[in-house]
């Protein structure tokens, strides 16, 4: 195995490999950093340059180009609230609210520092895992999928305030996403649920409208009524806290964040549960960081720790995705299945040959991974101040600019009006639950989770009848959900006693 | 006087141009009905790559996508939206002649009386099992004693209503689990021993037959290269009412890519495309490009397009009545 | 206003779950069932949390919400109408005149009306904005635009 990982390193270390790959990371910087610009359809835009490459610079150059994706991803989120990429909405919780603080250089340190370390974490794992990880995939069947939803889904108390009222919101806003999540054509009987006599909601919401409204539009309403900058009233509007010191909150924190870059790995490995899950899982077990109340309060209001973890995940669940792709054949995103239609080039067949014959170019993948987002936390760092004085300037500038983002952003998910629609919709909603108080994150987890809670449940019901429950992973689940559901009150207790 | 028929001739020099080469400096759009990254999709811009040489006056080329309700939405576009200009081109869901036969609600189109170019392929439905349950012919399938657990997408998918109709009409012990989020993850769980095989096109299932993961036992009407031995399911039915509800699911699949324009479009414009579509699915090079990406083309003409959307919207009431129980409009 | 707009919203989601549930009542078996697992508890979630806003007592628990507050300042309820006023108006545009033209037209008019800039910033930056989206989005990557409705009445497109 020792060799196959060198001669991967090799593969990938030949100049015109290395050419492409920068000019994949090149691109993908934009893409990511754009709403608007979706990974999937400017990967279908590039194919026709890939067929004219040679196999590995065509990879080198997909790869490289969708590794980078959630990194730039999160320096939207975090220096105007408008998520670049459906897996970087997370991070506008605290990024954003960071920049509102004038820490804007110190967010976006950290989510490109955190992004590292879950890139090569998620890598490292990886390759760490290969011997164990087909057995592992083909152990969590439907029943266990379907447990890992509720996992998931349990979050949304760790996600919630603390207290009955607390709790009663949280879970409301949870069970509104799950709700919202029934929209459209089921699998079982094909009626189209909720379509309301649309053919836009034929096929249910789309998830990028949704959180670009839910997120960026009450931003955007309370810029306006600022009427500052989106740093706010600095003191002589100076930026405190620079790029490097979010590098070293990444290390003050070591242990979370890579606990959340194993969350992500883990959730990326897992096909069928979806890009945009591992980071609010990983939002929701940063927030369990908490030791105080003091501390709990200060999330969603600039904790940086609320950076780090989506960062982290969000990046090294793109390594994990490359495993259902290239060990089964089963792409676990749309841009996957383009890379999967790259990697036919190449001759290679996607199935366990490429965990055993032909590991030497499965590791080159790795390598590939690595490098490309070593390069762009690089590239990005002498960027990054300069990126965070965008926080200075005039709000009125801005929001122009910011609003054509988010429609352009959101249109492009279907090129339907429709799509606008859901946004404004979605942020009317959106400011409504900031003004009543009610937390957005556990709606997320709900809209997110729901088709695959549900669809899992009934495959696993129709296939193995009651007898799912006593499989020995899905005991394992629910002793973890139900752990995570009474943490916040053992958490309480615990500080009670302290107290006391 | 001559001078006047000089300066007519003259005149009717860049007319007579124009008229050779419609399409010079145009922009043609091929609207797919589906998003970025699926086989209609990647089937469109492989065309659109090669189409250009094809057509006199080499007009350029682009690829839209219109995805949204089973890409109805496109169809009705460019049957009511778009402009006969020949310009537009649609490509989306080979079954929507079936949301039009069973009514859905929503269908503002009629397959009919578009402007068909033609099919780009034909996709037929194959049932495929896992290997290792060694079922090798429709006799081992009828005698297999355990219920064979079949993986679905949902309702209106031929990964659905293929096995339905096996089911019901041919009486094989299928039991149909259904939910899945992609047809990749049936594949998934057929690894997995969860589920024993699933129906889907031939296409896609290739990869894993090559891989020896499942093996193919039988098949629907549709001609593709690769499937001749296998059993047609049609064949196996005794009922003429079964026969021919088995017909009408599978009819679509001759038209596996269909490509239309408005109904409104000149015959010319038509004739162009059609002769642009039947050169360029021949091109060496789309070949070679379509080989590597393990997609195949093969071109179905217009008239057998039209006849197999006739036959299919002409059936009698009581066919489609009971057609409609079992198949959906869907995927 | 914390607890006006957590009634408000309680009230919108009674009345969507309530929609939902009887919705829900007409469909076989299969497809009903997880709409009316979810929207039935919903609805009496929303009812507590309606209820509660109406005779709880004070908001003290407001404090801990994991998410951002809103500005409170002056006149914030006039502020934030404008807001939505031009947010709103933008979407008009798109609808009413197609992506090309309102892109530019609301950029030019916020940056005027609202913003108060001068009119060498304002031409500026929308050329900037404009030449960007036209050259990305159009001339790059052929994204489909269509014509406003009220242009296509007209018969530009």
């Amino acid at each position: 195995m020792l060799e196959a990982l060198l001669e991967g390193l090799v593969l990938v270390l030949q100049w015109k490999a290395l050419a492409f790959m920068l000019l994949g990371i090149l691109l993908g910087f934009w893409v990511g950093l754009l709403p608007g610009l979706g990974g999937a359809t400017t990967l279908a835009q590039m194919l026709p340059f890939v067929y004219t490459m040679q196999p590995v610079e065509a990879f080198a150059f997909l790869l490289g180009m969708h590794s980078v994706t959630a990194t730039t991803g999160d320096i939207t989120s975090v220096l105007f609230g408008v998520p670049g990429e459906a897996a970087s909405a997370a991070t506008i919780l605290d990024g954003y609210a960071m920049a509102k603080k004038g820490e804007a250089g110190r967010a976006l340190g950290a989510a490109l520092a955190s992004s590292l370390v879950g890139a090569l974490v998620g890598a490292f794992a990886l390759a760490a895992a290969i011997p164990i990880v087909r057995p592992l995939v083909l152990t969590f069947g439907s029943p266990e999928l379907f447990m890992l939803a509720v996992v998931g889904l349990a979050f949304i108390a760790a996600l919630s305030s603390q207290g009955g009222r607390g709790m009663l919101r949280g879970f409301l806003a949870g069970a509104l996403g799950l709700f919202l999540a029934t929209i459209g054509q089921d699998p079982q009987a094909g009626v189209a649920r909720y379509a309301l006599g649309t053919l836009y909601l034929w096929q249910g919401l789309d998830l990028v409208p949704v959180l670009v409204g839910l997120f960026a539009i009450p931003e955007i309403i309370d810029l306006v009524v600022r009427g500052t900058s989106i740093a706010g009233a600095l003191p002589a509007g100076k930026l405190s806290r620079g790029a490097l010191e979010g590098v070293k909150d990444t290390f003050r924190h070591f242990w979370l964040t890579i606990r959340c870059s194993l969350i992500g790995t883990f959730i990326g490995i897992m096909p069928g549960m979806g890009g945009a899950v591992a980071q609010w899982m990983a939002y929701g077990h940063a927030t369990q960081s908490a030791r105080t109340a003091e501390e709990r309060k200060g999330f969603g209001q600039g904790d940086v720790r609320g950076v780090l973890g989506p960062g982290a995940a969000n990046n090294s669940k793109e390594g994990g995705s490359l495993i259902p792709t290239i060990a089964f054949g089963v792409p676990g995103s749309t841009a996957m299945a383009i890379l999967l239609g790259g990697f036919f080039l190449l001759g290679l067949v996607p199935g366990p040959d490429m965990l055993s014959k032909h590991l030497a170019v499965t590791f080159s993948m790795v390598w590939t991974i690595v490098i490309a987002n070593v390069i762009t936390v690089i590239a990005c760092f002498a960027l990054l101040n300069k990126l965070a004085q965008l926080t200075t300037v005039r709000g009125s500038l801005l929001i122009p600019v910011i609003l054509v983002l988010v429609f352009i952003g959101s249109y492009t998910s279907n090129n339907h009006y429709g799509d606008l629609v859901v946004t404004l919709l979605s942020g009317g909603v959106g400011y409504l639950m900031v003004l009543a108080g009610w937390p957005r994150a556990p709606f997320v987890l709900g809209l997110v989770l729901g088709k695959i809670a549900e669809n899992y449940l009934y495959i696993s019901t129709a296939r193995y009848g009651a007898q799912w429950l006593t499989r020995p992973v899905v005991l394992v689940l629910i002793a973890i959900a139900v752990a995570v559901i009474l943490y916040p009150l053992f958490q309480a207790r615990r500080r009670a006693a302290a107290h006391a | 006087m001559k001078w006047k028929l000089g300066l007519i001739g003259l005149l009717a020099l860049p007319l007579s141009a124009w008229a050779q080469q419609p399409y010079a400096g145009k922009t043609l759009t091929i609207i797919v009905g589906y998003k970025a990254g699926g086989g209609y999709d990647a089937t469109a811009r492989l065309l659109a790559r090669h189409l250009p040489k094809h057509i006199p006056g080499k007009p350029t080329v682009i690829v839209q996508n219109m995805p949204g309700a089973n890409s109805m939405i496109a169809a009705n576009h460019v049957y009511n939206v778009a402009k006969p200009d020949g310009l537009t081109i649609g490509t989306f869901n080979r079954n929507l002649p079936v949301a039009q036969l069973t009514n859905v609600q929503g269908v503002k189109y009629d397959m009919t009386k578009f402007a068909w170019i033609g099919s780009a392929a034909s996709e037929c439905t194959i049932l495929a099992l896992r290997t290792d349950l060694q079922i090798n012919s429709v006799e081992d399938l009828r005698r297999a004693k355990q219920p064979l657990v079949i993986g679905a997408t949902g309702p209106g998918a031929n990964t659905y209503d293929f096995p339905l109709l096996l089911k019901e009409f041919l009486g094989f012990n299928l039991k149909i689990v259904t939910g899945y989020q992609s047809s990749a993850d049936i594949m998934l769980a057929i690894e997995r021993k969860e589920v024993d095989g699933r129906a889907g096109s031939f296409t896609s299932i290739r990869p894993f037959i090559d891989r020896k993961l499942v093996r193919p036992v039988l098949r629907a009407r549709a001609d593709e290269p690769g499937v001749e031995q296998l059993p047609i399911d049609e064949d196996l039915a005794t009922n003429p009412r079964a026969k021919a509800i088995m017909a009408l699911r599978s009819a679509p699949e001759i038209v596996g890519r269909p490509y239309v324009m408005h109904p409104d479009t000149s015959p010319e414009h038509l004739k162009i495309m059609r002769e642009a579509f039947a050169k360029a699915i021949d091109d060496k090079e789309l070949i070679a490009e379509a080989t590597k990406a393990k997609m195949e083309l093969n071109y179905v003409g217009a008239d057998v397009a039209v006849k197999v959307m006739k036959e299919m919207l002409s059936q009698p009431k009581d066919v489609v009545e009971e057609f409609s129980k079992y198949v959906k409009f869907g995927e | 206003m914390h607890r006006k707009a957590s009634f408000a919203l309680s009230v919108l989601l009674m009345i969507a779950s309530g929609y939902g549930v009887i919705a829900a009542t007409a469909w076989p078996m299969k497809a009903a069932l997880f709409p009316l697992v979810i929207g039935v508890p919903l609805f009496c979630l929303a009812a507590a949390e309606a209820l509660w806003t109406l005779f709880g007592s004070a908001p003290a628990e407001a404090g801990e919400v994991r998410d951002f507050q809103l500005s409170v300042g002056k006149d914030t309820g006039r502020r934030a109408l404008a807001a939505a006023a031009w947010i709103l108006a933008f979407f008009a545009a798109i609808v009413l005149l197609g992506f090309p033209v309102a892109v530019p037209l609301f950029v030019f008019l916020y940056l005027r009306l609202q913003g108060r800039e001068s009119w060498a910033v304002s031409i500026v930056m929308t050329a900037a904005v404009w030449g960007v989206f036209y050259g990305l989005f159009d001339l790059l990557l052929h994204l489909p635009f269509p014509a406003g409705w009220l242009l296509a009445w007209f018969g530009f497109s």
